[in-house]
């Protein structure tokens, strides 16, 4: 299968800003044939699509909370039936936030315990490669990405960080370079370290590392590619 | 404001409200043949303020170089243009936001953010970084941490929900911001060369249309305020703070850009500083028209609200655009989609005024001219006391300290040595997956994405230095220019123009104005020679605030404070080179030539508490040789390394190049015989804006490619001195030097 073949769709909300780069990123570095998805697009079905991509940016300028009203857009609708039905479903950063607000991802997130916003390298490892978004990577890989966010502290009740533990749907953990799970680096006071989490079907996935800005060597890091490589590998084998 | 009566008998008063000088006054009401009514001069006041006429420096700024052959539009528009080839131009300007900012920090800092970038996409360009120059007070007063932490936030705020990365920029304190903090904006933005848009077009027919936010009391009278000094009851002047909303102009951006791209817009202008009134007058005058403005169609967010002060509202994320009619309907679905408003409120016309209508009637008539050509001063000029003062330093009549690693330890750990990280770490750098080197490190570079660029990229910096411009202000000007360029140069890339950010105290002080004439002088100087022509700019005046001293009121002001921000080009991004060192065993050279002037410098400063001497002049001959030098070893590949000698000196320049490399933590052993030149040890340490670089190269390198950095230097006639190797843990100069790296790292990444 060519990797043209491969349709993504990107869902762009007003505020949006990371839609553009993932676009980019799809298109040139990986060959795949992108296309965005307006937040008031009638297409009910998102059928067509081999994959859904949730960008990151401000979508509605995070009032009220980052992500509450983009989840409740009309195109959120399709994009839940969409992933009930199997379809995969990637949320970065401040699409991660509007899975967790459109309750396809259990948990919140809170404010970063700096109380600032953080842009920064960090080192993720990968705890599970059974998922479409992992399964190109080897079990503990470390990655290397930025991160850019004011509310990425992820935060759940006692009962949902067990079923996550318990489901092995904790996907990537905040690490040093060496792999370590360290306080010192947990960029935002994420309870346990948690990057990435998926639902317990695997098939959809949020995280707030950006891979779309670490797919290049040029720009310090490959390594996000590794996340679409996933993808790509999972719908060409499946 | 309508209720204000401004009979002459009050002009008094009148003058205090509206920032108006009593002549001025008179001459309004000779142009206008009656006193002016409230509305009137609220115009007036707006448009012949210092921020929006120029007037005290109008005359000085028509002497700076302005043309060369990449620059396709100068100064005059909402920002300058230059040509990058392959059909792409960069568009750039840097912009102050001090007044506000002092006032109410996050909104006045993320405003000036919002402004920059309105003035960029305004001209058909897609904003794609921005960089920052602040000011802040002594670092241990009270107030700073405040002021610092609020102005972060407030352009992170902006920026990153924007969605424009913020690569770089400066933090200086100095205890002469105590009272007035520098917030100056930059933005640049990259558009196709026949997809520039201007104010100038308007034609007769065409209709003026109003988008974006609705016209609130926000900002009310901003652009006069901003044109004065400050007394000690600041408050009062809060509600003169725009508000921003970054989600809105977001909006707008991709609005806009949209209807440019469906070539629907024939004309437009940011409703900045005067907000409807500078962008009507300015339209209408550039493009040798009149209008017909129709008050009763001004998108409002409250009915309270007089036509005075429509026209001088200064809400954020508002535009004013001109079209053919024939376009309006397609132009209205572009800004319903993005949610805005978008509404028909006037007219183009033949004769050059502005008709005002309210409540359905004529209400007022205005002849353009009249308005936009407001005064034009030559200040009178006085070379400043204090300058008598400052004589070249005589290093002997200072006794050598004890312990000089004592001294290298508090000049790395001053604040404004000290790093930034937790600075840069709040803005959004990463985004646009451009950045190719980011913020804390020279210049930014950055490559194009989405065009037949390939491998060529673009650099930007932005530096200032006020304490040497106050010591001498042709040098400091020139400096400005000069270390932008040798940071540029130092990553490889070649110098292409300028924009520049006036900031300096009264203008009606003859010693201030000598300061400006004289900082300007360097600037040209620099600009000419480095061949980087001003493509556009931003003076801010009246930085000084009134304080009560027991019983005697003093005035506060800043030391004179011209930044400038440089935009360079590289021809491959993957060639561009870091100041860091790279490993262990790499030979450390001096490229260049050392002057030991320790005049103005931070060690005098820090060691003697006394500062007032005389620095350095450049020789900018040497300097463009020095700069063409080391490009040319940079892009033969020789250099590991490259970081030009600024504030701190040799020492710091040593020091950061062994602990801000990513991975690991080196050091350096450094020999060098400075009784040869007869300069004493701290000299050759401390000097700075030395016009010199300290590189590194891989100890490896052959003998013919030794050779062959020997020919480049003799070439251009430039010494090149081993002095030692880059080592690891450990930081020594010949035997005075003998610090830890990790103790050194420690220290200067913890101060801020």
């Amino acid at each position: 299968m060519n990797n043209k073949k491969i349709k993504a769709g990107i869902t762009v909300f007003p505020g949006s800003n990371c839609d553009a780069d993932v676009y980019r990123v799809l298109n040139e570095v990986f060959g795949l044939s992108a296309s965005f998805i307006w937040h008031k697009n009638k297409i009910k079905d998102l059928g067509g699509y081999d994959f859904i991509v949730i960008p990151g940016g401000f979508s509605y300028g995070d009032y009220l909370r980052s992500g509450a009203l983009a989840a409740r857009s009309p195109v959120m609708e399709y994009v839940k039936d969409y992933a009930y039905k199997g379809g995969i479903v990637l949320g970065i950063c401040n699409g991660f936030q509007i899975l967790l607000e459109a309750g396809l991802l259990s948990g919140v997130m809170l404010t970063n315990d700096s109380l600032k916003f953080e842009c920064k390298d960090v080192y993720l490892k990968t705890l599970n490669t059974e998922t479409p978004f992992t399964c190109a990577l080897k079990k503990d890989s470390l990655l290397k990405m930025p991160i850019a966010h004011h509310d990425g502290n992820y935060f759940a009740e006692k009962k949902i960080i067990e079923s996550l533990n318990h489901k092995n749907t904790v996907i990537f953990k905040y690490c040093d370079e060496n792999g370590a799970i360290t306080e010192i680096s947990n960029p935002n006071g994420s309870m346990y370290n948690i990057a990435g989490i998926s639902n317990e079907n695997g098939n959809i996935m949020g995280l707030m590392p950006h891979p779309e800005r670490s797919s290049e060597k040029i720009l310090g890091s490959e390594d996000g590619g590794y996340i679409f490589q996933s993808i790509i590998k999972y719908i060409k084998e499946r | 404001m309508d209720n204000v009566s401004a009979k002459k008998n009050d002009t008094k008063k009148t003058e205090k409200l509206f920032g108006l000088s009593a002549e001025e006054y008179s001459k309004i009401s000779e142009l206008l043949g009656h006193e002016p009514d409230a509305f009137e001069l609220g115009i007036f006041s707006a448009m012949w303020s210092e921020h929006c006429s120029y007037k005290s420096s109008k005359v000085y700024l028509k002497t700076l170089p302005t043309e060369g052959s990449k620059v396709l539009i100068g100064p005059g528009e909402n920002a300058g243009v230059v040509d990058f080839g392959d059909g792409d131009v960069l568009v750039f300007k840097m912009e102050s936001h001090n007044h506000p900012s002092f006032i109410e920090p996050f909104q006045g800092s993320a405003t000036g953010v919002g402004g920059i970038m309105r003035d960029i996409f305004t001209m058909g360009a897609r904003p794609v970084a921005n960089l920052n120059s602040l000011r802040f007070g002594s670092f241990s007063h009270p107030r700073t941490p405040y002021y610092l932490s609020e102005v972060v936030k407030g352009i992170g705020f902006y920026g990153n929900c924007m969605g424009v990365p913020t690569v770089g920029g400066e933090v200086v304190f100095d205890e002469c911001y105590n009272d007035n903090i520098l917030v100056n904006a930059f933005t640049i933005g990259i558009a196709k060369k026949d997809g520039i848009f201007l104010s100038s077009k308007c034609e007769e027919g065409n209709i003026v249309v109003y988008v974006g936010s609705s016209t609130g009391m926000d900002g009310m009278h901003g652009a006069t305020m901003a044109s004065e000094e400050f007394d000690l009851k600041k408050n009062k002047k809060r509600s003169t703070v725009q508000v921003g909303d970054p989600f809105t102009e977001k909006l707008l951006l991709e609005a806009c850009l949209e209807a440019m791209e469906k070539k629907l817009i024939v004309s437009i202008q940011d409703m900045g500083a005067a907000g409807l009134t500078s962008s009507s007058f300015e339209m209408a005058d550039s493009s040798g028209k009149g209008m017909i403005i129709n008050l009763d169609a001004v998108p409002l967010r409250t009915s309270e609200i007089t036509p005075a002060e429509m026209m001088l509202s200064e809400s954020q994320e508002r535009m004013l655009l001109v079209c053919g009619r024939d376009k309006f309907d397609e132009l209205k679905a572009v800004f319903d989609k993005w949610g805005l408003n978008c509404v028909e409120v006037g007219e183009v016309i033949k004769e050059k005024e502005i008709r005002f209508f309210y409540k359905s009637k004529p209400y007022k008539t205005l002849g353009v001219n009249t308005v936009v050509k407001g005064p034009e001063y030559k200040r009178p000029v006085k070379k400043p006391k204090y300058l008598n003062s400052v004589k070249p330093l005589n290093i002997d009549n200072y006794k050598i300290p004890e312990n000089i690693n004592d001294a290298a330890f508090k000049i790395i750990t001053h604040p404004n040595i000290a790093s930034k990280k937790s600075v840069f770490t709040q803005y959004d750098y990463t985004i646009g997956t451009a950045t190719i080197v980011p913020p804390g490190f020279s210049a930014a570079v950055l490559r194009v994405n989405g065009s037949g660029a390939g491998k060529k990229g673009f650099l930007l910096n932005v530096s200032g230095n006020s304490k040497y411009t106050y010591l001498d202000p042709f040098t400091g000007g020139a400096l400005a220019v000069t270390e932008c360029a040798r940071n540029i140069t130092a990553c490889g890339g070649y110098p292409a123009a300028i924009t520049d950010c006036l900031n300096f105290a009264s203008p009606e002080d003859p010693e201030v104005m000598w300061q400006f004439v004289n900082a300007l002088e360097g600037i040209k100087s620099a600009a000419l020679k480095l061949n980087t022509p001003v493509i556009s700019g931003n003076v801010s005046f009246y930085n000084e605030t009134a304080k009560k001293d027991g019983d005697k009121t003093t005035v506060h002001k800043i030391y004179p404070t011209p930044v400038i921000g440089m935009l360079g080009f590289i021809d491959d991004v993957e060639k561009a080179v870091t100041p860091y060192f790279k490993s262990e065993g790499d030979e450390i050279y001096i490229l260049g030539r050392l002057s030991g002037n320790l005049g103005g410098s931070l060690y005098m400063d820090l060691e003697y508490g006394n500062f007032m001497q005389k620095p350095s002049e450049i020789d900018l001959d040497y300097e463009i040789r020095l700069q063409n030098c080391l490009r040319s070893l940079i892009n033969k590949g020789f250099l590991k390394s490259a970081s030009d000698i600024s504030e701190g000196g040799i020492f710091v320049s040593l020091a950061e190049s062994a602990i801000t490399c990513p991975n690991q933590t080196l050091g350096f052993a450094v020999n060098c015989d400075t009784s040869k030149s007869g300069v004493r040890i701290e000299s050759f340490l401390f000097s700075e804006f030395e016009q010199a670089f300290i590189i590194s190269v891989d100890k490896k390198l052959s003998g013919p490619q030794k050779t062959a950095v020997s020919e480049i230097c003799a070439e251009y006639g430039i010494k090149l001195e081993k002095i030692g190797d880059v080592k690891k843990g450990i930081m020594k100069i010949n035997d005075k030097i003998d610090l830890k790296s990790d103790k050194i790292k420690e220290g200067y990444f913890s101060v801020i």
